[in-house]
């Protein structure tokens, strides 16, 4: 993994070696050509059409078609590879931002899913953008030294005045530079700002409707919007500054070259075809500088956008992934907290979320678990995929991904479906509709209750049938039926020496545990059944009755 | 249920909507225009001055030394003015089209605010969410860049082939021939590319859908070991981008090798007609470099228009899709004399998504003031349906919902909202402070003291108040993340200092994990107390504190009587109260 923006981009050019180098030389070509068309505009003229010689016009036109289909195939060939550099680079990259991000040993940095969504979007695409920056970077050059090269034979003097004047320009306009995307980069987070508001308030919208908020959201996001129009403004002011000062700047220059050129062509020093030849160079110069001056600041967003890649590819990971690659059976230990045998059911009631939090992260091994074992072996010293696989944490909050029922609920081979489906009271969900198990769900299980979505769940952690299951507040949104039908029918899909660890509140789920352990907010922990703990722990009567 | 999508403007409609807008500010626009012809005009007289310089250099003879002083002075003169008037074009030309562009977002996410909710979602909310937010970003992106960009090269396209016509009619002519070529190019180009660039959209938001969905079911990928599928599908998606990409990219190729051919033909076109013409007498050398030389500098902004010709499509269809949104018809409503109040009652309801699936079917529910409703009732059975048509939201397929001697239907929303709260299952904490999310629908300004009061009802003024910054925290999109629960106190306190008559509650404690609930119950309690109320219960505690239950079952009420009744009744919610409360399960 490369642990800087310049070794990223140095590992880019050395896996499309081919492909930048192609791009490299084609993009010259084209712009050496360009360069040569004024040139040859002027030769025409001297040679053709002030003195009258078809046969050398005929020449000079085979020259021009000539010259145009190597421009035209250098542009199209070379621009094609520095295109296709982009997208291969910014594919790989993007997988492997991707990959970091789901990779199972985490990541200390948190952030939130839009960050990350950008940078594997726009942001790896930017990056790689470079190469294509150097192709265009190259070939202005390229043609920059061309022409100096005619020029300076043509004549020293005026070579020298071009070749000076030129960039002198241009690095005047560029003073302006900063000014312009310091405005560009305003008006775009002004309008970025706006636009963010609006798709939170439609997102928002029936909580909005709901309280009859429209009217103070509007409001809201008017100023936004008006703000953005000043920055707006501002902006195409800089911009009509920039391109309005090169015109002049460009223009007074074109005018002493004209007048340098026409003094020497007055002087019999050149003739009248490089006098046009000079003057259409001393315009086309301006073309490749811009080039550069454009590259410049563009290469500066790319460079930004590649140290952000590395940031996340180079990211420190959040627990190793070493050790055994299996896990024997045996009882769950959680020094302090819980011991669960094979076979066992066991209610937790926490009356701190931030301890089950803390508990389901180190049990899924999204934190080191210092202590908690399974039989004689450290989960910590457990490679992770054998880890999880024995160990399966089930979250509160459930994730449904685009697909069907079926596809969600699969995901390491065929389940025995009656029992899943049973036991998860998905079979409701899956009679109610004519597609049955196949009925489409949206990303995120809009289309689906909050109840659907935690059988779902359910189903879906049943059918995995890991040796562990931890499973938190399963059943908060289903009804009191079927709930209660849940509790009852979950031994039976688990498998026979299976552990099931239950975080839950839900009277229901606690009757049906073997033993249930209360976390009072303090820490301290009460083992019983839930009748015992009912008759006995008055805290713990407090918290489960409703 | 139907893709009732939302309205998209045609071109013309789209065109006339801006254009109205611009001509708020004529005398900007006007100038703008001017500033933009005049600047290109300007950029003409260099070519013309150099053309006749060469003639005057081949003549040669006395005054040449004055011509080239004189050459030197009109083309450094036209390129500063040239230059102050394309500063000055651009600016006038943001001054005029900003604020109409402005004023376009507004009327855009105005109209979707008064959208009908289920409207919204029948079309994919997506649908909404990517006007107001990408639609309006491209055409902004548009009007600051390449609008101005493709105005100059219009208007210097035009003016140099004037000027080609000025020089000589028979060097106009040979300019002439290129248009053709170019005209065909686009034809062969503009057809083909349309359907790349729309499967292109399709690859790149079906890539965004696989990885935000990687992104936010990360959990769960992980703890399943299934992050490796879910990889390989993004790199399928993106795999797919690219090849479509590339595909564009090489059609693009082949167009710009033909621009570069009809450049090849337009030059010797102008050089073999100048050398006839030289030949003859007609025109001069100067006028035939002349001639070359404005034809050359043709070469960018013909590049220009093609080439963004692909952009400004992309433009003008997003700025289509704005103005369907913002050329909505404004809804009317009967505003009522009097101020509405009073017993909402709701007769007959009946209510389909489907032809052959009634989600309610002839409901009848009154609810008086200071009276509380529970609705029970499995998952499907028209709970939420029956709460949105009770809350006005949702406009039944048949019976009437009136709220004292009002139809809700012809209440203006601003006013139905001062009536009716209602709090529903969703839970949306919007950007900004925790300030800012209380007082969004408040009527009249509350003051921290008030804010504060609603806190303490609905049990969140505790942890607001553990909050470093307190009201000043940063929440939603890009601040602190709440939990379910905490956001639900959030929008009850939002109703409390709205202070309707009525409330309706949909499942706000559903969300919320185990322990979050009972803190939820009570503020439930706070904000329904002393109003009518039609909570859809699914804790049973909350149907037990309410003075009257109507169970649904397939959009039929097909048990109603108070909590005490109905258990001693021995029917469905009898069984589900058992359930319930059985400290057994």
């Amino acid at each position: 993994m490369p642990r800087s923006t310049a070794a990223l981009y140095r590992r880019t050019v050395r896996r499309h070696r081919g492909l930048v180098s192609r791009s490299i030389l084609l993009l010259c070509t084209w712009q050496i050509c360009e360069a040569l068309v004024p040139v040859i505009i002027g030769l025409v003229v001297d040679d053709a059409v002030a003195t009258g010689d078809g046969s050398h016009l005929l020449w000079w036109f085979a020259g021009l078609a000539g010259l145009f289909l190597v421009l035209s195939s250098g542009y199209r060939y070379g621009s094609r590879a520095g295109f296709a550099t982009v997208q291969h680079e910014s594919h790989l990259l993007r997988g492997e931002v991707v990959r970091r991000v789901l990779d199972p040993r985490g990541t200390t940095r948190k952030r939130l899913p839009g960050e990350t969504l950008s940078v594997a979007t726009s942001d790896a695409e930017l990056a790689a953008e470079v190469v294509r920056m150097a192709g265009f970077a190259c070939a202005a050059v390229g043609s920059i030294a061309v022409a100096a090269v005619y020029l300076l034979r043509v004549d020293l003097l005026l070579g020298l005045v071009v070749l000076l004047g030129v960039p002198l320009v241009l690095g005047a306009v560029q003073l302006l530079a900063p000014r312009l995307s310091r405005h560009a980069g305003e008006q775009q987070s002004r309008i970025a700002r706006a636009s963010g508001l609006a798709a939170d308030l439609v997102a928002g919208l029936r909580v909005l409707k709901g309280v009859g908020g429209e009217a103070a959201a509007a409001r809201t996001y008017d100023e936004a919007s008006d703000r953005a129009v000043g920055a707006g403004i501002l902006a195409a002011r800089s911009t009509g500054l920039m391109s309005g000062t090169t015109t002049a700047l460009s223009g007074v220059f074109l005018a002493a070259v004209a007048l340098l050129a026409g003094h020497r062509a007055l002087d019999g020093d050149i003739t009248i075809g490089q006098f046009i030849a000079v003057v259409g160079l001393a315009q086309f110069l301006a073309e490749p500088l811009s080039t550069l001056g454009e590259v410049a600041a563009h290469t500066a967003t790319c460079w930004a956008s590649g140290r952000r890649v590395v940031e996340v590819l180079a990211e420190p990971y959040a627990v190793a992934d070493t050790g055994a690659s299996s896990v024997p059976a045996g009882a769950l230990d959680v020094p302090g907290l819980l011991r669960a045998s094979p076979g066992e059911l066991v209610g937790v009631l926490l009356e701190d979320p931030a301890v089950g939090d803390r508990l389901l992260d180190e049990l899924a091994g999204v934190l080191p678990a210092p202590g908690v074992r399974v039989g004689e072996v450290e989960l910590d010293e457990v490679g992770l995929d054998a880890r999880r696989a024995h160990v399966l944490v089930v979250r509160h909050h459930v994730d449904v991904f685009e697909g069907t029922l079926r596809s969600n609920v699969l995901t390491h081979g065929e389940p025995d479906w009656p029992t899943v489906l049973t036991a998860s009271a998905l079979d409701d969900v899956v009679d109610l509709d004519p597609d049955g198990l196949d009925r489409a769900v949206a990303a995120g299980g809009t289309s689906l209750s909050g109840g659907q979505r935690q059988r779902l769940a359910l189903a879906r952690a049943l059918a995995a049938r890991p040796p562990v299951l931890v499973l938190q507040d399963p059943t908060t949104a289903v009804d009191a039926v079927t709930e209660h039908d849940i509790a009852h029918g979950l031994r039976a899909a688990l498998p026979a020496e299976g552990i099931a660890v239950v975080l839950t509140s839900s009277p229901a789920l606690l009757a049906a545990a073997d033993r249930v352990v209360h976390v009072a907010a303090d820490g301290t922990t009460v083992t019983g059944t839930h009748a015992g703990l009912l008759a006995d722990d008055a805290a713990y009567r407090t918290a489960v009755l409703r | 249920m139907s893709r009732d999508l939302l309205p998209v403007a045609t071109a013309r409609e789209s065109a006339g909507h801006l254009l109205r807008l611009m001509l708020r500010r004529p005398v900007v626009l006007g100038a703008a225009v001017a500033a933009f012809l005049a600047a290109s005009a300007t950029g003409l007289l260099a070519p013309y001055v150099l053309g006749r310089l060469v003639d005057r250099l081949l003549d040669g003879g006395p005054g040449v030394d004055d011509a080239l002083t004189s050459a030197f002075w009109l083309i450094a003169g036209a390129a500063v003015l040239g230059g102050l008037l394309a500063a000055g074009s651009a600016d006038l030309l943001a001054r005029a089209v900003e604020p109409a562009l402005a004023t376009l977002r507004q009327q855009v996410l105005a109209r979707a605010l008064t959208l009908d909710a289920a409207r919204v979602e029948a079309s994919g909310s997506g649908d909404l969410l990517s006007r107001v937010g990408d639609d309006a970003r491209v055409v902004a992106r548009a009007v600051s860049q390449f609008v101005p960009m493709v105005l100059a090269s219009l208007t210097t396209i035009v003016l140099t082939a004037g000027g080609l016509f000025t020089l000589d009619w028979r060097l106009g002519l040979a300019g002439l021939v290129t248009l053709p070529f170019y005209v065909h190019a686009l034809r062969w180009y503009l057809p083909r590319s349309a359907p790349y660039y729309a499967r292109e959209r399709v690859a790149t938001g079906e890539r965004a859908q696989a990885l935000v969905s990687a992104l936010r079911g990360l959990p769960t990928l992980r703890s399943f070991r299934i992050e490796e599928p879910a990889a390989a599908e993004v790199d399928a998606r993106s795999a797919d981008t690219v090849r479509i990409s590339l595909d564009v990219f090489h059609l693009y190729g082949r167009f710009g090798g033909r621009t570069n051919r009809t450049e090849c033909v337009g030059l010797i076109a102008i050089l073999g007609v100048g050398f006839l013409g030289v030949d003859s007498g007609a025109v001069s050398v100067g006028e035939v470099t002349t001639a070359a030389l404005f034809f050359h500098r043709l070469f960018n902004p013909i590049g220009v228009l093609l080439f963004l010709f692909d952009d400004l499509q992309v433009t003008a269809a997003s700025l289509t899709r704005l103005v369907g949104v913002a050329a909505l018809p404004a809804p009317s409503y009967d505003v009522p004399a009097e101020p509405a109040g009073g017993t909402l009652a709701l007769r007959g309801i009946g209510h389909r998504y489907l032809p052959d699936r009634p989600m309610l079917d002839g409901v009848d529910l009154v609810v008086e003031p200071g009276r509380r409703v529970a609705l029970v009732g499995a998952s499907g059975a028209g709970k939420t349906t029956l709460a949105a048509v009770a809350a006005g939201v949702l406009p039944p397929t048949s019976g009437s919902v009136r709220l004292g001697s009002v139809d809700l239907g012809t209440l203006d929303p601003a006013l139905l909202r001062r009536q009716v709260g209602l709090v529903s299952q969703e839970v949306h904490v919007f950007a900004g402070t925790l300030r800012d999310n209380l007082r969004l629908a408040a009527v009249d300004d509350p003051s921290d003291e008030d804010l504060h009061e609603a806190l303490v009802a609905v049990a969140a003024a505790g942890w607001v108040a553990a909050l470093p910054e307190g009201l000043d925290t940063l929440v939603g999109e890009d601040g602190r993340t709440l939990t379910p629960a905490q956001a639900q106190q959030l929008a009850l306190a939002r109703v409390l200092l709205v202070d309707p008559a009525v409330v309706v509650l949909d499942e706000a404690t559903a969300e919320a994990g185990s322990l979050g609930a009972r803190e939820l119950d009570t503020a439930a309690d706070a904000v329904t107390r002393g109003r009518a109320a039609l909570v859809v219960a699914h804790r049973l505690s909350q149907a037990q504190r309410s003075d009257l239950v109507l169970v649904l079952d397939h959009g039929r009420v097909v048990e109603s009587g108070s909590h005490d009744e109905l258990v001693a009744a021995g029917g469905r919610y009898a069984e589900l109260w058992a359930a319930w409360e059985s400290p057994t399960g």
